[in-house]
């Protein structure tokens, strides 16, 4: 289990790390947190000819709130994210979210960027991003563009990222109030790969749903926005019942794969209750926030 | 054989009972431990080895090289190549199964060894495998145990041991079985599957051989055990005398039986040293053991038939049992010779028949894992035992306290020919409903009901049987081929000139507690405190006959071993204390590391005579010779032939201990996750040498067995795919899947038989675990009619049985 060969650079800057990147196509792989890539590379299953380092790059490690916007770097660790405050108010889902992902010595080397790059359609980051709307920043020696989340997701492991971009920055509007949400997931064990996972906000007032958001993992080829079951809420009374038809609807919409660990039944048994159960609990948070 | 002498057991003891901390422990626990990666030695080079992707295939062609274009590789082996050096490995079974350290023109399983480099560094011999190219003509696959009989052509892995892939078949019935059977008033009829899960050590196998142009001898170092028993093994398959082979052994970490042997690591190694002229290191990876090393366990479909009168009495038990042993047949099928030491469970059960078909497979060979094929009888017995209840409408305690064999029942024959030494298991049983405040939740249980929570209450009563003799490895061939029954374990001790113990041990460390042991053990005998002894291990030039841990003997044998050697040192210690105090040997007593007259202030420490005895021989009494130690080979205290015909097993595995889990869970229905409200495990395994490690054993046990009925599975798809050949796919429970606390208590019935009545107590956690969880699940689901025959259990397959049984209703 050791890596075939590759050659190392290890960038000092963004532009060093563009260069490091250009002209080498999808021979060239960044090395963030690397706890998936380094696996990867061991088990021979991905043979990068370049590994280019990006880890002394500690401008793009912050959280910070930025007119409306919250802006996470790249770079930034995930039990960085963990333990921050501002997350924890700005973006609750996250700071919830963020707690399924690996476990926590996996966290502390794992960053933002490298999770939602790396495209796993199990992953809980790309799952939230897409339920909040979130906007990546990328650079390459061309410039700097944006991508919607939900035009970045392609398939398992794959991105609409160039080969020579790297992604620099997520963009996040910052928590509306009285948003509710919830995160939750079913995986083999604590931390593994989930089976399915749900992103749910909802704004409900005087019993009424007004808006909400479902988003899962583990169901498709990337995060599964089931559009049918977020219009099902909007106008009905908040509560149990609506919940186990939207689950319901929810449940009907994803076409799940089998595989060892869990068939296409399984994971609609699994889509039908965490739908319910996260609804209920974003609306708990909802009422309490309002 | 008749039953040995009853022994009596001292009430007094200063060291055995004490939760002593581990010895072991600050050097493992601070970095410091040596294991197998931490040894170099000079000149050294590394190996690493191509795998067979294929299940079932013939090696057409092997080019090679691009590999040895490779700079810094020194060597690549085929098994065309190594044969012509090295003979077959090792095997238990008769007739013998040819496996070789590399393939020999076909593979039969995927992961199977088929070239071999041996580089300058680990990175250029991977990368070097790389470049190998391999021919292969592909042959049909077997992964269904159930096509063994009908293989032909291709498909059969050995056409030199038959027609077909059946490996071994054989029936054998104890008692008056069929006569049992017509008595009873029902018989309950049971299938039950058992998939193959393996022990998963954090460390793989490892081997550093280097061989000695100078000496033409062998120097291997390896996590290994059984190499004072029979490590010279090794040497016929190197094709060399046995005494131009020392192995030294590196402390594991971490072995679950599956480090018993290593015997294809081992022998790989000293190959490739002896090929390349440089000695060689070969660590697994943990593909390389998740694929092909020694940790796959049974693999077993039974119908089981159980005999009983409608009061729940029981009379006979019986099975059919197939076991998928996969391509090779390292132990033979002793599994099953070791699972008939406790066939019939606690239980005054008759008569008794198996009717086994072992099988050949294109999966990795079986090795040994933790119970070696009894916690899967412990399994296939109390799940009929529970069916039986549901089915005469007993409780699931009645029923089995009602069969229970009494405490003055001992010892007793179980039907098979083997002895339970002692027991008390209403006590157990007792002690567990106690602790687990089993009426308490039946109320609970039904309330939760009321509110739509399905929480299930387990209960397992089972046997550990501990101490083997040899006889299980053999008594099911119908030629013995080599029919042993020793098993026997040695120490030396020797108290050096200032009165330290140095003691030497014959076994490996595997992760179990042997100097802990050794030390409390020594301290007792001769009253030297722990701080002053010593523990080292011998490798096979120092070697006296040892046979390591395994089968949960070690504690007892290490004790009978020392209390043999300590006999014959406090008998020099009185003679030289009694010459020099002018007294009489029956007057001194030994007290707190002196030898004193009894009654009086006069006596001697054991540093003061240890000094004389060493240095100062014209000062000792005339037949006293220099020095002060001892060794002692320590023989299976109860062990008798089995019979020509097998109807009688004999004596093999008296030292019986006993153990009830009783696991309370609740399962959510929606999404078939279970989660644990109480566990508790009850043992007893005779008198306790340390409370602390023995818990230690039973918690690890016992989350090791949530992994084997929850959690793992070895599995094998229709290609011989193995597709959880990984930690991402192959699920070990972590502590996040282990119950909060598992409750352990103790119930102490002696050994008659053993030093301070000791039995053994390290399998025991994972032989009771599978059942006990496995009744709480079908408790938990009994309003949907669910039957938990299979494992592992896992969420997945309940909501699988639930949603079944919705569809049922309608």
């Amino acid at each position: 289990m050791k890596p075939a060969p590759f050659q190392y650079v290890r960038a000092s800057s963004i532009d060093d790390a563009l260069a490091g990147l250009a002209g080498h196509g999808d021979d060239a792989k960044v090395l963030a947190g690397g706890q998936s890539l380094i696996a990867l590379m061991n088990l021979r299953l991905v043979r990068p000819a370049v590994l280019v380092d990006i880890n002394r790059l500690s401008d793009l490690a912050y959280i910070r709130q930025e007119n409306g916007t919250l802006a996470i770097g790249a770079l930034t660790r995930q039990s960085a994210v963990e333990s921050s405050d501002v997350i924890a108010r700005l973006c609750p889902l996250m700071a919830e979210a963020i707690r399924f992902v690996g476990h926590r010595p996996i966290r502390n080397r794992g960053t933002v960027g490298g999770n939602l790059a790396h495209a796993d359609p199990t992953s809980e980051l790309p799952a939230v991003a897409v339920a909040l709307g979130a906007t990546f920043v990328t650079r390459s020696q061309k410039g700097q563009r944006t991508i919607a989340a939900d035009d970045f997701f392609v398939a398992p492991l794959s991105t609409t990222l160039a080969s020579n971009e790297l992604l620099t920055e997520v963009r996040i509007p910052v928590w509306p109030a009285g948003q509710g949400w919830a995160f939750m997931e079913v995986s083999p064990r604590a931390g593994d790969y989930a089976l399915v996972g749900v992103a749910a906000t909802l704004r409900a007032a005087d019993g009424v749903c007004q808006s909400g958001r479902l988003v899962y993992s583990g169901v498709g080829p990337r995060p599964i926005r089931v559009a049918k079951a977020e219009q099902a809420l909007v106008g009905c009374s908040s509560g149990e019942a609506t919940f186990r038809e939207v689950a319901e609807i929810a449940a009907g919409q994803v076409e799940p794969s089998s595989d060892f660990h869990a068939t296409a039944d399984y994971r609609r048994d699994l889509v039908r209750a965490l739908t319910r159960r996260a609804l209920m609990v974003a609306l708990d948070r909802c009422q309490k926030g309002a | 054989m008749s039953a040995p002498a009853v022994k009596d057991h001292p009430i007094h003891r200063r060291w055995i009972g004490q939760s002593m901390k581990r010895v072991e422990d600050p050097r493992l626990l601070t970095g410091r431990g040596k294991y197998i990666d931490d040894i170099v030695v000079p000149n050294m080079a590394h190996a690493a080895v191509l795998r067979s992707p294929h299940a079932h295939a013939r090696i057409k062609k092997i080019d090679a090289s691009k590999a040895r274009a490779l700079p810094g590789v020194l060597l690549v082996l085929t098994g065309a190549e190594a044969v012509e050096q090295t003979g077959p490995l090792p095997c238990f079974a008769n007739p013998p199964v040819a496996q070789y350290c590399i393939a020999v023109d076909r593979v039969r399983h995927v992961g199977e060894t088929v070239a071999a480099v041996v580089a300058e560094s680990r990175y250029i011999a991977e990368d070097a495998v790389d470049r190998i190219e391999v021919e292969y003509e592909p042959l049909p696959v077997v992964v269904n145990p159930g096509d063994a009989s009908t293989s032909k052509g291709d498909a059969v892995l050995h056409p030199d041991r038959g027609a077909n892939n059946i490996a071994h078949q054989r029936t054998l019935t104890f008692g008056s079985y069929d006569e049992d059977m017509r008595s009873a008033d029902v018989i309950v009829r049971r299938k039950v599957r058992w998939p193959r899960s393996g022990a998963q050590p954090m460390e793989t196998v490892g081997a550093i051989a280097s061989y000695d142009e100078g000496t033409r001898k062998f120097t291997i170092y390896a996590n290994t055990s059984m190499y004072n028993y029979v490590g010279w093994l090794m040497a016929v398959s190197l094709k060399i005398p046995a005494h131009k082979l020392n192995i030294v052994p590196t402390i594991a970490g971490g072995s679950f039986g599956s480090k018993i042997f290593t015997h294809k690591v081992l022998v790989l190694a000293a190959t490739l040293a002896r090929a390349c002229g440089r000695p060689v290191k070969y660590v697994e990876d943990r593909l390389d053991n998740m694929t092909s090393c020694d940790n796959h366990g049974s693999d077993r479909i039974y119908e089981l038939e159980l005999g009983l009168k409608r009061d729940g009495t029981m009379l006979a038990f019986g099975m059919k049992v197939i076991d998928d042993y996969g391509a090779y047949l390292q132990f033979g099928v002793g599994h099953h010779g070791n699972a008939a030491a406790q066939l019939t469970g606690p239980y005054r059960i008759k008569s008794a028949r198996i009717e086994l078909t072992a099988v050949f497979t294109n999966k990795c060979q079986q090795g040994a894992y933790r119970g070696f094929g009894s916690e899967v009888n412990n399994f296939a017995l109390e799940r009929i035992v529970d069916a039986a209840a549901d089915e005469l409408g007993i409780s699931p305690v009645e029923i089995r306290r009602k069969n229970f064999i009494q405490p003055e029942q001992f010892p007793y024959k179980i039907p098979t020919g083997n002895v339970y030494d002692s027991g008390n298991y209403g006590a157990v049983l007792d002690k567990a409903l106690e602790m687990a405040d089993y009426d308490g939740w039946r109320s609970r249980q039904a309330d939760a009901r009321k509110q739509g929570r399905y929480i299930g209450i387990g209960l397992a009563s089972c046997q550990e049987r501990s101490v083997f003799s040899s006889t299980e490895f053999w008594f099911w061939n119908h030629e013995p081929g080599f029919a042993l029954t020793s098993s026997p374990e040695s120490v030396n001790i020797k108290i050096d000139p200032t009165g330290k113990a140095f003691v030497t041990l014959y076994s490996p460390f595997w992760g179990n507690s042997p100097e802990t042991m050794a030390t409390q053990i020594v301290a007792e005998q001769l009253t030297i405190d722990p701080s002053d002894i010593e523990i080292t291990y011998a490798d096979t030039d120092q070697g006296l006959m040892g046979t390591g841990p395994g089968g949960s003997r070690y504690t007892v044998m290490i004790a009978g071993a020392i209390a043999g050697a300590a006999t014959d040192i406090k008998r020099k210690l009185f003679k030289i204390a009694g010459h020099f105090l002018e007294a009489s040997e029956q007057d001194l007593e030994l007290r707190d590391g002196r030898v004193s007259v009894r009654g009086t202030d006069r006596g001697m420490t054991i540093p003061e005579i240890a000094l004389q005895a060493y240095y100062f021989r014209l000062s000792l009494p005339d037949d006293c010779n220099s020095g002060l130690d001892a060794r002692f080979t320590y023989d299976h205290p109860y062990t008798t032939q089995p019979n020509a015909d097998r109807t009688d097993l004999g004596v093999f595995y008296p030292i019986m201990g006993h153990m009830c889990h009783i696991p309370i869970v609740e399962i959510d229905i929606e999404t078939g996750q279970l989660t644990y409200l109480k566990y508790v495990a009850v043992h007893d395994c005779g008198t306790v040498v340390n409370p602390m490690t023995l818990a230690g054993h039973v918690r690890g046990g016992t989350v090791q067995g949530i992994g084997s009925t929850m959690y793992e599975h070895f599995y094998y798809d229709e290609q011989g795919q193995l597709v959880t050949a990984n930690f991402a796919d192959y699920l070990i429970p972590t502590l996040k899947e282990a119950p909060p606390n598992i409750e352990v208590g103790h119930v102490v019935t002696p050994s008659p038989f053993t030093e301070y009545g000791i039995k053994g107590g390290g399998e025991g956690g994972r032989m009771g675990v599978p059942p006990a969880l496995a009744s709480a699940v079908e408790d938990a689901l009994r309003p949907f009619g669910v039957k938990i025959d299979t494992l592992p259990i896992t969420p997945m397959k309940i909501r699988d049985m639930i949603r079944a049984a919705q569809q049922r209703k309608g």
